[in-house]
């Protein structure tokens, strides 16, 4: 389990990065390289140059804008999970990131480098799409946004270009009215999700539902979005939840043997995520805030 | 240790050639080529070799045990010449089989050589499954053998088939215990050097039995047994996969004296899923007759083992299985067919339980049916038929592995069970529901009964240092148990000596030239007992040297001092007289090296109580609760029993719950990372509460019986009897590990 000969650089800065990453189209950019390395170990990768993003600490920072949060490309997940900034403004994600295998892998593993592998089963993506997240994405030749939907387009395979890099990801923070839920079910704590589901709920001061988005993972070779136009104006309830949880799950496809039992984990996990997110709008304080 | 002194297999690696092996990527396959041509040519190979380059070709791994004759009669033991190939010349039965090796300067290298060496098969037709393979008209994988049948037993006793046509209830089951194993924390890994001035070869393996390996390593080279020397570093953990020899081992040793170079070869993760010795992978078809009350009448089974493409253990193997099939209960009537299958899967070797927790799970699952169907609890089950003091010891019909008659020689069984459910009583259940709302909670409980010690000998060394300390070691290596602390305690305590006046070194074939090994729970009985029979010997050599320098007829010993007539001398004055100069110069050295033998098995008895909840939505099972308690003899370190109990009821759910080496219809395993094959973490086991049941036995002289496999045996069959308890009892679970998706389904019957 040793990789094959590889060229190693560590640049100085985005734009040295973004130099080494646009003359060679066989390399792969590495942050904390907690995929990477375990498939050039098992040579299933085998990138021409490893570019070592992993010191640049420009990349390493989180803002927090008048509606979003903006977060560094290099932000740890570990990072995600315990920053008070982010649980306040983007619970969702704070949340999703415990899920992410253990904490050693936390520590290093980033949300540019999960985002970057597009791994159906990762939480990182997920968060995203339901969240609604903007990508920053820079090449040698200019910058670009592209939102999370259209981000993840198979197994493993994102929409960058070979010369592109995520730098910068914008998340909406959360807002009044707003709740949330991250439900996720493995056989072991840090194990890949057999099935999870991310739910945010908006609602009127009426009570009535303005918007639902949810999504889950490894139900496809990518996070799957649904949204629930049919539910706005009515107002939430147990029975709603099973409803959408049963449609949504009916309309996976899961590449696993036992789709029967895919797809009752992942009903499971959207009917608890939908109830959660209710339940955060209803708790004390208001919604936005992590309980 | 937890400094980071530890002195593990890799850690001696500096200076060494490293060694990759070349391995089938075909389950079943006719080699037709090896075209090694572009690895020879890289920078920094050193060479590839096969069988042939080696002086292997057509050589196998010899076999490590022969079966007791009064065993093989009273069972009709069949057993097959296996040949398992060090290297495969023309042929391959498993995925991951060794068939040549690449030697370069680094790792990196080697691997990157290994990876452009093509062998070029045609492939075979693919057994993975047990019953097919045993089909007549299936081929036999091995030219040399009629069929696929390793190994084949039978036993009756009492009149079960007239039992079963009058009794009151009989339960059926089918139970299926998957293929998994060991997985120690260190993969294996093998050093070697030539030592052109004394003309030998230094062997260092990361192995339970290191006298086997020199053994295998002279059978298959012809060399002396001074010609090699197998050493021992730490080890960080066998279970029993590195209780066998391995054809790594071998290529190492005579690799380093073809290439006179120092090779290391250290297994990787990846490897070792692939291509170390696997276990379990057992189907038994049961039968159990009680009369109206829930008292056995008779039993009755028909098990399988896929030992894959082979195993040195099959004849442990599947005699551990049908004995262990009695059980701690009253069993008047037993019938057991036995029998082994080859198929092209890896190896398989003991692993911890060896056989005992399959015939348990077999056992405890259908006294659990038949509770049911009585209309009792599996508690009450258990009282009525548990051996109680008025029953043990216990004597049954056929002799033991060693030939002697079994004879139970426990206390009190039932005082186990009374113990465990005091310990956990199922009104915990309760506070367990409050707890976990989201899970069904349920209770489940399995006896467990193991022969310990098995014999027919052990060897230890004990010396006197220059100082007058000592130095002590043993035949059964270390894997990681603690024998540094054990038997240094065993000798302070027969030497009368504070414990630091004793140091423990690591087991060599060269200073200690006889020895069995470290496996089937026999460390502490054998080798404890042969340093205590060592140090006694010790005490009366040196008396009589004692003797002469204090000028007295005898000596009385105590608290390390040798007194006679108002004088004493101690063991620093002793070795300070043996030196050149001294009173006793060119006296013998104070070193004494013994054999133990002990006359038969030791039984080690228990009951684990588990409580544990199954999800309600997905099935997923979580272990809340667990306890244990054993009747175990005298505990020389209650600490490291403990110890050894918890670690194997963490292993026990990880077989339960998790671990299986799967493989694809075609051979190929498909469990060859740890995405894949999935060991329990801390964070699926509970704290376990283990009470120690002293029951001394005169079988050898420190009164103590085996406790290294006790912590398994028992935990598949209690987790199965929660996951139905949970569950409401509409379900019965019969295989392991158990499915999560099976639980839920079975959830849509369940009343919330």
């Amino acid at each position: 389990m040793k990789p094959a000969a590889v060229c190693y650089q560590r640049p100085d800065s985005v734009a040295e990065a973004l130099e080494l990453l646009a003359q060679d189209a066989e390399a792969k950019l590495m942050a904390g390289g907690q995929s990477l390395i375990t498939l050039m170990n098992l040579r299933l990768a085998r990138p021409s140059s490893v570019i070592d993003i992993g010191r640049l600490a420009e990349l390493n920072r989180v803002f927090d804008d008048t509606d979003d949060l903006v977060l560094g490309a290099l932000v740890t997940h570990r990072t995600v999970e315990t920053d008070p900034l982010i649980a306040a403004r983007a619970p969702l994600l704070a949340d999703a990131a415990r899920y992410i295998g253990h904490v050693a892998i936390r520590n290093r593993g980033t949300i540019g480098g999960s985002v970057a592998h597009a791994d159906p089963a990762a939480e990182i993506p997920l968060a995203t799409v339901v969240l609604g997240a903007t990508f920053h994405v820079e090449s040698v030749s200019g910058r670009r946004t592209v939102a999370a939907e259209e981000m993840f387009v198979s197994l493993y395979t994102n929409a960058l270009a070979a010369d592109e890099m995520v730098t910068w990801i914008s998340i909406p923070a959360i807002k009044p009215g707003q709740g949330w839920g991250f439900v996720e079910f493995a056989h072991q704590h840090g194990d890949y999700g057999l099935a999870g589901a991310g739910c945010l709920l908006t609602v009127d001061p009426d009570g009535r539902i303005a918007a639902v988005r949810a999504g889950v993972l490894s139900m496809a070779d990518r996070p799957l979005l649904f949204v629930a136009d049919d539910a706005v104006g009515k107002m939430p309830s147990a029975q709603l939840w099973r409803t959408l949880a049963d449609r949504w799950a009916d309309a996976c496809e899961p590449a696993v043997e036992d789709t029967d039992y895919a797809r009752r984990l992942c009903r499971a996990a959207l009917a608890d995520a939908l109830a959660d997110a209710h339940r955060r709008v209803n708790a004390p304080g208001g919604g936005g805030h992590a309980d | 240790m937890l400094g980071g002194r530890g002195r593990f297999l890799a850690d001696l690696a500096a200076g060494a050639a490293h060694v990759v092996f070349i391995r089938s990527s075909q389950a079943h396959a006719t080699i037709t080529g090896i075209d090694t041509t572009v690895a020879e040519r890289m920078p920094g190979v050193h060479g590839v070799f096969g069988a042939a380059d080696l002086g292997l070709d057509g050589a196998w791994i010899p076999a490590l045990t022969t079966p007791d004759p009064d065993f093989s009669a009273a069972t009709s033991l069949e057993l097959a010449e296996q040949r398992l190939p060090i290297l495969a010349v023309d042929r391959v039965h498993y995925v991951g089989q060794p068939i040549a090796v690449v030697v370069a300067g680094d790792r990196y290298v080697a691997e990157d050589a290994a990876e452009s060496v093509v062998v070029s098969y045609e492939t075979l037709p693919v057994l993975t499954d047990a019953a097919t393979a045993l089909d007549p008209d299936s081929p036999a994988l091995f030219g040399h053998l009629p069929d696929n049948q390793a190994a084949r037993l039978e036993y009756e006793f009492g009149s079960p088939d007239e039992a079963f046509e009058t009794a009151a209830h009989v339960v059926e089951g089918t139970y299926r215990m998957e293929r998994h194993g060991a997985v120690p924390l260190e993969c294996r890994g093998v050093l070697a050097d030539y030592d052109a001035g004394r003309g030998r070869v230094e062997v260092h393996t990361s192995t339970q039995v290191p006298h086997m390996v020199r053994n295998a390593i002279c059978a298959v080279t012809d060399w002396d047994r001074q010609d090699v020397v197998v050493s021992v570093p730490d080890v960080g953990g066998g279970f029993g996969t590195k209780a066998n020899v391995y054809g790594e081992e071998i290529v190492l040793a005579v690799l380093a004296r073809h290439t006179e170079e120092r090779v290391v070869w250290v297994e990787d993760r990846q490897e070792h899923l692939l291509a170390s010795a696997q276990a379990r992978d057992q189907l038994h078809r049961a039968r159990l007759a009680v009369d109206a009350e829930g008292a056995i009448l008779a039993w009755d089974v028909d098990f399988v083992v896929d030992i894959g493409a082979g195993s040195l253990w099959v004849a442990g193997i599947v005699a551990n299985t049908a004995v262990h099939l009695m059980g701690p209960y009253r069993i008047p009537a037993m019938h057991v067919r036995g029998c082994a299958a080859m198929t092209n899967k890896t190896l398989v070797a003991q692993y911890r339980g060896a056989g005992r927790p399959e015939a348990t799970f077999a056992l405890e699952r259908s006294l659990d049916a038949a509770a049911a169907v009585v209309g009792i609890s599996g508690e009450e089950i258990r009282r009525r038929n548990l051996l109680g003091a008025g029953d043990l010891p216990y004597a049954r019909p056929i002799p033991y592995r060693d030939g002697v008659p079994i004879c139970f020689d426990g206390g009190d069984y039932l005082a186990c069970l009374d113990s465990a459910v005091r310990t956990l009583p199922r009104s915990e259940v309760d506070v367990c529901a409050i707890e976990n709302p989201d899970h069904h909670v349920g209770y489940g409980l399995s006896s467990y009964l193991e022969a310990t010690g098995r014999g027919p000998h052990e060897t230890a060394r004990v010396r006197v240092l220059p100082s007058g300390q000592f130095e002590v070691t043993a035949g059964a290596a270390s894997a990681g148990q603690g024998h540094e602390t054990v038997f240094a305690q065993v000798a302070a305590d027969a030497l009368d000596v504070p414990l630091e006046q004793v140091r423990y070194r690591p087991c060599d074939t060269e200073q200690l030239p006889e020895g069995v090994g470290t496996f089937a729970s026999r460390s502490a009985v054998l080798a404890g007992s042969a340093v205590h029979q060592a140090c006694g010997e010790l005490i009366a050599l040196a008396s009589q040297r004692a003797a002469q320098l204090l000028d007295a007829e005898s000596v009385g010993y105590a608290g390390g001092r040798f007194a006679a007539a108002g004088t004493a001398v101690g063991w620093d004055e002793l070795a300070a007289a043996g030196r050149v100069g001294g009173a006793g110069e060119g006296g013998a050295a104070l070193d004494v090296s013994s054999v133990y033998r002990v006359p038969t098995v030791t039984w080690t008895m228990g009951v684990h109580a588990v409580i544990l909840g199954v999800h309600r939505r997905t099935g997923i099972v979580k272990v809340l609760r667990y306890a244990v308690s054993h009747e175990g003899g005298r505990e020389i370190n209650p600490r490291i029993v403990e110890g050894q109990i918890v670690g194997g009821v963490a292993q026990g759910i990880g077989g339960a719950l998790f671990e299986a080496w799967r493989y694809s219809p075609t051979g190929e395993p498909t469990s060859t990372t740890f995405a894949a094959y999935h060991l329990p973490l801390t964070t699926d086991v509970p704290p376990v509460l283990v009470n120690h049941h002293h029951v001394a036995t005169p079988a050898n002289p420190l009164g103590v019986r085996g406790a290294g496999e006790s912590g398994t045996i028992a935990v598949y069959a209690a987790v199965a009897a929660a996951v139905d308890d949970a569950l409401g009892g509409g379900h019965h679970v019969t295989t392991t590990p158990i499915g999560t998706a099976d639980l839920c389904r079975a959830l849509d019957k369940v009343a919330s």
